[in-house]
Formats: C-alpha cells, sequence, structure tokens
C-alpha cells in the first residue's frame, strides 16, 4: 500500500498505474521504458520505505468510515441460512459483523467492490452453490472470511446479510469508489426506518 | 452533423484506447479490443489517435450518414457497401449526406473500426468515451448501440488535406488512392498461431498441461466476449489443488478455471483473478487475437 502511495504521489516517466491487491501491487508502464529501468526504481520506492518504516516516522493514516447496514430480513437475504450454518443466532451474526474493524484489502471484481476481511472463524461461509442471477445493488454479503459491499445489481454468489443505503460507486466522484484500498470499515445496524431516511 | 444507426448488427459500441488509471477502483481499461485497427481508422482521418471510433463485430450495421463526411474503416469480420457499391477497408472514404454504409458477411477477421474524420461528439466518462456497458460507462447512454440512435460529430471536417482530392462518384462517394499497410486478417478456417510467454502459475501446472498447452489446437468458444475468451480443448490441471490469493490481471493474461478451461482476458477483463495464470500473449499478437472470431482455433507458441 506505501509503494503504490509512493507512485500515485510521485510516478516515474512512463508510468501509467499501479493496482494493489492481498499480497501484491501491479504496476502498468508504458512499453517503451525499459523493464529494468522500472525494476530499479521500484526498488529505490522500497528501500526508501522500508528505511522510513524502520524509523517509524509516517505511518500511512487509514481512513475510517462507518457504514450503515439494515440487517432487516427483507435485504439480508441469506442471514437465517449464515445462521443457521455458522449454529449462531441471527443476533449473533449481526452483533459479530459490527463488531470488526475490518480493512479493505483491494477493490476489484466488478468498480467499487471492496474486498474486507477478516472475519472470524466462527462466521466462515462457502459461496453459494447456484450464484444468483442478480444481487440488489448496496447488498453486504459475506464469502470465506471475507465481506463486501455490491455496488450495482449484478450476478453474484456471496452470503447476503443485509443492505446500505451508501453508494459504492458514483462516477461523477473522483475517486469514483467510495472505498479505497486501505480504508477501515466498520458496520453499524440501522432500522428499516432509518435506511429509508437515508434514501 | 450526425449519423444514426439503422441496425446495430451483431454487436457495436463506441470505443476508443481505454480508460486508464482506474483499475485500482476496479474499473476495467476496456477500449478497442483490436487497437492496431482502431488506431489506424482515426489516423486514416488524421484523428487523433485516442478519438472515438465505432467498434462492429462481425456484419449486420447499417449506418446512415446525415451529412456529407470523410471516414474510415478498418479491421474486418464483414465486407462493406455505400449505397450498395462494394467499398475498399483501409482508406479514405468520402460520402454525400443520406449515404448508408453497411457490413455483410464475410469470412475473414472479426471487427470492424469505423472513424469519422474530425471525430464523434462524446463525453468522456473517467477520462475515456469507451463503453463498459456493465458499469454504464461511457460511450452512448453507457450502453452499446441500438437502432435509431443518433450521434452527433464534432465540427466538419469533410474538406482536410487528406480529403480533398477525393472525387465523388455518381453513386455518392468517393475512396481515396492510397491506403494505409495493414496485416492480413486470419481467416475463419485458420489455425491462428499466438505467441506468449509463460505466466506466473506456468510451474504450478503439471506436465500434461504444460505440453498440452503449446501442443493442443484450442477452439474459441462461442460465450466469448469483449470481456474474456474462453476457449475449447485440452483442459489443463495444477499439480495439486490450491486456493490462489486474487491478485490484479489484465487483458492477454490466460487464466486457467477450476474445470481447467483456459480464458484469454481481453478488454473488459476484470482488475482482479483468482484463478492460475499459465500464460500472456505477448502485447503484438492482441490485435490479431481480437480479430479472431468463436469458432477459431489457435496454437499457442512461445
Amino acid at each position: 500500500m506505501r509503494l503504490h502511495a509512493s507512485l500515485e504521489e510521485k510516478s516515474f516517466d512512463g508510468f501509467i498505474e499501479s493496482v494493489p491487491a492481498y499480497s501484491s501491487l501491479t504496476v502498468y508502464f508504458n512499453e517503451d521504458v525499459s523493464i529494468k529501468k522500472v525494476e530499479t526504481t521500484l526498488l529505490e520506492y522500497y528501500n526508501e520505505f522500508i528505511a522510513s518504516s524502520t524509523n517509524n516516522s509516517n505511518p500511512i493514516e487509514s481512513v475510517k468510515h462507518i457504514i450503515p447496514v439494515c440487517y432487516d430480513a427483507e435485504f439480508g437475504l441469506d442471514l437465517e441460512e449464515v445462521a443457521t450454518t455458522c449454529k449462531l443466532s441471527i443476533q449473533e451474526v449481526i452483533a459479530m459483523h459490527t463488531s470488526i474493524a475490518f480493512r479493505v484489502y483491494m477493490i476489484g471484481f466488478v468498480p467499487g467492490f471492496a474486498y474486507m476481511g477478516t472475519l472470524p472463524i466462527s462466521l466462515e461461509t462457502k459461496r453459494k452453490n447456484n450464484p444468483r442471477l442478480t444481487v440488489p445493488e448496496g447488498s453486504v454479503a459475506i464469502a470465506g472470511l471475507q465481506t463486501g459491499i455490491y455496488p450495482a445489481t449484478i450476478p453474484g454468489g456471496w452470503n447476503i446479510l443485509g443492505k446500505t443505503p451508501v453508494k459504492m460507486l458514483d462516477k461523477s466522484k473522483d475517486p469514483c469508489s467510495f472505498l479505497q484500498a486501505g480504508d477501515i470499515v466498520q458496520f453499524k445496524s440501522i432500522t428499516k426506518n432509518e435506511f429509508e431516511s437515508y434514501l | 452533423m450526425s449519423i444514426t444507426i439503422i441496425k446495430p448488427g451483431v454487436s457495436c459500441s463506441i470505443q476508443d484506447l481505454g480508460r486508464w488509471g482506474y483499475q485500482q477502483f476496479g474499473v476495467p481499461i476496456g477500449g478497442a479490443m483490436d487497437r492496431i485497427s482502431a488506431t489506424t481508422a482515426n489516423r486514416i482521418c488524421g484523428n487523433d489517435d485516442h478519438e472515438s471510433v465505432l467498434e462492429c463485430t462481425l456484419h449486420g450495421l447499417e449506418m446512415k450518414c446525415n451529412e456529407t463526411l470523410s471516414f474510415a474503416l478498418t479491421g474486418g469480420g464483414a465486407r462493406a457497401t455505400i449505397n450498395g457499391v462494394e467499398i475498399a477497408y483501409n482508406r479514405l472514404i468520402k460520402v454525400v449526406a443520406g449515404s448508408i454504409l453497411k457490413l455483410h458477411p464475410d469470412p475473414h477477421g472479426c471487427r470492424s473500426y469505423i472513424a469519422i474524420a474530425g471525430g464523434l461528439n462524446i463525453e468522456k466518462e473517467l477520462g475515456s468515451a469507451s463503453t463498459y456497458a456493465s458499469s454504464q460507462l461511457g460511450g452512448y447512454k453507457g450502453r452499446n448501440l441500438e437502432a435509431g440512435d443518433e450521434l452527433v460529430l464534432n465540427k466538419s471536417t469533410v474538406e482536410t488535406d487528406l480529403s480533398k482530392d477525393i472525387i465523388i462518384n455518381e453513386d455518392g462517394f468517393g475512396i481515396s488512392k492510397w491506403k494505409a499497410q495493414v496485416t492480413l486478417l486470419p481467416h475463419f478456417l485458420d489455425v491462428v498461431e499466438i505467441t506468449c510467454e509463460r505466466g506466473p502459475e506456468w510451474d504450478l501446472f503439471d506436465e500434461a498441461s504444460q505440453e498440452q498447452f503449446f501442443n493442443q489446437i484450442f477452439t474459441i468458444a462461442p460465450q466469448s466476449n469483449r470481456m474474456g475468451y474462453r476457449l475449447d480443448g485440452a483442459t489443463l490441471f495444477l499439480k495439486e489443488k490450491i486456493e490462489l490469493v486474487s491478485t490484479p490481471v489484465t487483458r492477454g493474461i490466460i487464466q486457467v478455471t477450476n474445470e481447467g478451461h483456459p480464458i484469454i482476458l481481453m478488454a473488459d477483463a476484470q482488475t482482479i483473478g483468482g484463478y492460475p495464470r499459465i500464460a500472456r500473449i505477448t502485447s503484438g499478437d492482441l490485435s490479431k487475437l481480437a480479430q479472431c472470431r468463436p469458432g477459431m482455433k489457435l496454437k499457442f507458441s512461445l
């Protein structure tokens, strides 16, 4: 994340963009730049931040978000099934999901979809065997030890716990994605009335 | 100044050279599948390389030019007529108002590109006019073109240095004497050789799969699209089943599903993927691949 941040701040000649993921950073650059030169530059940046992090000087500030989620049965299409599989009550599932400060590991799959983790093992679930053809926009879902928010109405196989009124993708905004890799997210349970008053 | 889509044909959308800088937010690069043909079309017209063009898959397009204008048609997948008379690709063409361009079936290539001299007046979204329909981004109303759509053109640039010597014939059009040099398009029945490099997970595949990858012939499956080409043929497997951590992926990467089917990621590829990456197509062959249609056969080489 720090290498990504330094590249965004001061890019090298021919740099196009960089994309962070769980345990990797992919750097896109023009074909006319030699790969050797890119390697040297990246290594320089890497050594710089290793040096600065040992001094513990400028740690990256994570942006923190509290995202309201309505866990009403109308939206939490798989809430009951998840509770049954995990041998928990619905209240316990909601309590667990709202008690953790999740980290956004990466944005991908579709524009604005944030992969967040990590869920406790007691809330681990498999993806649905038959993915839904349409998952409503704003659905907050879990799969494996990850949680995510669907930024648009699309097909999807994650287990849906609730729905947020917060828009995850807005192409008129800069950045267009509400969440970014490295952000911290905590969910907050809201009632259906509160959900409706958000809209 | 405008053109009207009478019929979009198999598929027609507005594209440019892609949406760069937004992959970290999950937004694919997108843009023209065959960048060489898209760029050639713009250069024939004297346009900037990044100008929007129409990308037409195979045949069926019918387009009416509502004013006198100049345009270029490149790529393939079709045979073209103006007002019923066949015209050549890769030349600058001047037509009178009311002329109709049609694309007819042809066994070579897969995608035609139409650039209009002066350019289409399309608003960019996230830095690009490329249509990414699944997120309603770019292009005309964020979707592929439909019958009746009217596309507004930038100010008239019919009489450019490039087009001023073109003489309009009795059929209402004229063609430049010069043409752009282009590479030959693959024929529908060809076995197309595609060069690639071994991918990051190459070593995880078992020996039989590694050998088959370079020795077997794969067929582009019918469900292939701008996002990816699914390949039928040998099934490829890892030495041992492991779940990989998702990493960024991009155009040209060949990933292999859990069932062993390779998928070549194309222009609208998702930004993140979790399948093992067996190989990566060299960037020079991406345009050639974009001119290969479902049913065509591919052979990979190093």
